[in-house]
């Protein structure tokens, strides 16, 4: 178990394998993972290599067929759907491509949403997402519905609800593809940012090569399984 | 703990202004649905209510109060005595009872022959006291000839309309009521017909005679008895309280007195209600399925709808039962807010538009009697708390139920799925 928390994240021998009309797809085979507390990895590779699944396995959200996950050194596999909600919920925050806020809720709700899941006070609520809001260049737009964002503001906040709860692991699936160049380059910033000031840990999949670029750790995918595992040291800024 | 359920009141709630159109049309469908509830069982007691206060009047009133045996023997041997009476008049005099008591009409009922010179007829004689019995029946609302009895009237009759053609009589004719008296000897009464009824109901047109009750009680030796205090209540709703009330009042006189609801003195208009009450659960429970069926599809479709977002909701945290919390609670509160809507708008039509009652007298051309009533051909509406609560839990159970199917699918969410979603 404490050798396991050195890691943010662990996979043993991983796989998935998706049944479609009686046909089995390995979608991630054998994929033998560490992750350390900071680091900044970026998974690369063509559509189909099993990316999305492969971070779907690392949060929990998708159960292995095969093979076993730690998230801080907690076993996935051994634990109840309930167990895997309150451990997500408070060890893992998502960024996905499609930005998903919840359109009901203003900007300060999406973010505040995981702390207010885990039963933190209002005031403390407000006070983490407004100073991480103010870190990230978003300042002022609390109030506001996504509906009334751009779409680097909505990734933004986005970012902001996956980190705002200091998270040991944020999975993030694209989530520079919806965006311009500009827009996409100001939104590495803010998560190369929060990784050098914060020591948050940063998982990707992505096509994006400016992403890539500014990895520390590059893990290239293929057929769903791991093709090469490029450490590069500190994220360019 | 409180927090979450907050979260998930909170997000239920935006989400039902989120789908405003969709909402609305829903709620439309469902408030046009529990309007139309409220007025039809507006309607349906009202007319219940007339059913039942023509056929009290007519008959032996929302209450009877006789000699345990006289329903089925009919007979003076089984007449209440003195002291049943006194019994019956003290426990009437009881405050909880007493408010509830518009009249009490005391009768002496025999059956016996009625004889002119043309023939002679079956008929139900009714001893009665013609102050009481004026406010009472709605015989004496019905006169076509002549007058109701009246107090100081001695030799005096008044007869139904077909009888008095069978018999030949006119206002001022003579006729011999013959009959069994107290000792059990076949007895005549000379009398004179002040009056003439019709109501359009044959069996009472064809054979009930109103005589007054000192003359019925001299000529048959019954000296101060009756066979029946009939009593007539505010209303047909507070029958069964009240009934209970007189009998634990009674208690330990079962064998000098029994008390009778109209159910038991008059089963075939209880029967008639019963089958019109099965009626309206049949076309309420075609108007619950409609509401019900708009909450599962509208709560269904924006699960479908929601699914990414269900799956975001799980992927940031919520349980499976939290995030069908949330859809539940979507569903009872459009059923909630409907429901209300709904109540509000049925009591506003029913009472702007009905207040004074739905007159169908166009419709029939005759007099409609069934169960030995006569309809009368304006309905007066008629609400009453229970309804409403009934109603409105009804609507409640139904909002329940429909909203817990599209609640279990949001359970049944593949999160990784879910974020394949495109709505």
């Amino acid at each position: 178990m404490n050798e396991q928390r050195a890691f943010a994240v662990r996979t043993e021998d991983v796989w998935k394998v998706f049944e479609h009309d009686g046909i089995a797809v390995e979608a991630v085979r054998g994929v033998t993972l560490e992750v350390r507390p900071g680091e900044f990895v970026v998974m690369a590779g063509p559509s189909g290599s099993g990316k999305t699944t492969l971070l779907n396995l690392l949060g929990g959200l998708t159960a292995p067929t095969r093979g076993r996950v730690w998230i801080d050194g907690r076993d996935l596999t051994a634990m109840s759907e309930r167990q895997r909600a309150r451990l997500r919920l408070e060890r893992v925050g998502f960024v996905f491509q499609a930005y998903n806020l919840l359109p009901v809720l203003t900007a300060l709700e999406n973010a505040e949403f995981s702390l207010l899941l885990r039963g933190v006070d209002v005031d403390e609520r407000r006070r983490r997402v407004e100073e991480l809001f103010e870190r990230i260049g978003i300042g002022g737009l609390e109030d506001r519905r996504p509906g009334k964002l751009s779409g680097g503001q909505q990734q933004r906040v986005a970012v902001a609800r996956a980190v705002v709860g200091q998270p040991a692991l944020v999975l993030a699936d694209e989530p520079t593809a919806n965006l311009d160049s500009a827009t996409s380059m100001a939104l590495l910033d803010v998560m190369t940012k929060l990784n050098h000031e914060l020591g948050t840990t940063f998982v990707f999949a992505t096509h994006d090569p400016r992403l890539m670029e500014r990895a520390q750790r590059l893990i290239r995918l293929v057929d769903g399984a791991i093709e090469s595992d490029e450490h590069r040291g500190q994220p360019k800024a | 703990m409180m927090r979450r359920l907050a979260l998930q009141l909170r997000l239920a709630v935006r989400n039902v202004r989120r789908q405003t159109r969709r909402s609305i049309l829903t709620a439309s469908a469902m408030v046009l649905g529990v309007a139309v509830l409220v007025f039809s069982r507006a309607l349906g007691d009202g007319a219940h209510e007339d059913w039942i206060t023509q056929g009290v009047r007519l008959g032996k009133g929302h209450i009877a109060i006789q000699h345990p045996h006289f329903q089925q023997s009919r007979h003076l041997d089984d007449r209440l005595t003195p002291a049943a009476r006194a019994l019956a008049e003290a426990a009437l005099a009881r405050p909880k009872i007493a408010e509830q008591v518009v009249s009490v009409a005391p009768r002496l009922e025999i059956q016996g022959l009625a004889n002119s010179a043309t023939g002679a007829v079956p008929v139900f004689i009714d001893g009665v006291d013609p102050t009481v019995e004026a406010g009472f029946s709605r015989l004496s609302n019905r006169v076509v000839e002549g007058r109701y009895l009246e107090q100081d009237d001695r030799l005096t009759a008044f007869v139904g309309q077909e009888l008095a053609e069978r018999l030949d009589l006119h206002v001022g004719g003579r006729l011999v009521l013959t009959g069994q008296d107290a000792a059990g000897e076949i007895a005549g009464q000379y009398v004179r017909v002040v009056g003439i009824f019709h109501t359009g109901l044959p069996e009472a047109d064809q054979s009930i005679i109103h005589i007054p009750l000192a003359t019925a009680q001299q000529w048959l030796g019954v000296g101060d008895a009756v066979t029946t205090l009939a009593v007539l209540l505010q209303s047909g709703w507070v029958v069964d309280e009240t009934e209970h009330r007189l009998e634990e009042a009674l208690a330990g006189h079962e064998d000098q007195v029994a008390v009778l609801g109209w159910r038991q003195s008059m089963p075939e208009l209880d029967a008639a209600i019963r089958v019109d009450d099965w009626g309206d659960y049949v076309f309420h429970v075609i108007l619950f399925l409609i509401v019900g069926l708009a909450i599962v599809n509208t709560v269904l479709m924006s699960v479908l709808y929601r699914t990414r977002e269900f799956g975001v909701l799980r992927a940031l945290g919520l349980t499976g039962g939290e995030t069908a919390g949330v859809v539940f609670a979507e569903g009872v509160l459009l059923t909630v807010a409907s429901g209300v809507l709904g109540m509000l708008l049925g009591f506003t039509v029913t009472w702007v538009f009905f207040r004074h009652g739905l007159d169908y007298s166009k419709l029939i051309s005759q007099e409609f009697t069934f169960s030995g009533i006569v309809l009368e051909p304006v309905i007066i509406p008629v609400f009453r708390t229970v309804q409403v609560l009934q109603s409105l839990g009804s609507i409640l159970i139904i909002g329940v139920l429909a909203s817990l199917y599209p609640a279990y699918r949001a359970t049944r969410i593949d999160v990784a799925e879910a974020m394949k979603f495109e709505a």
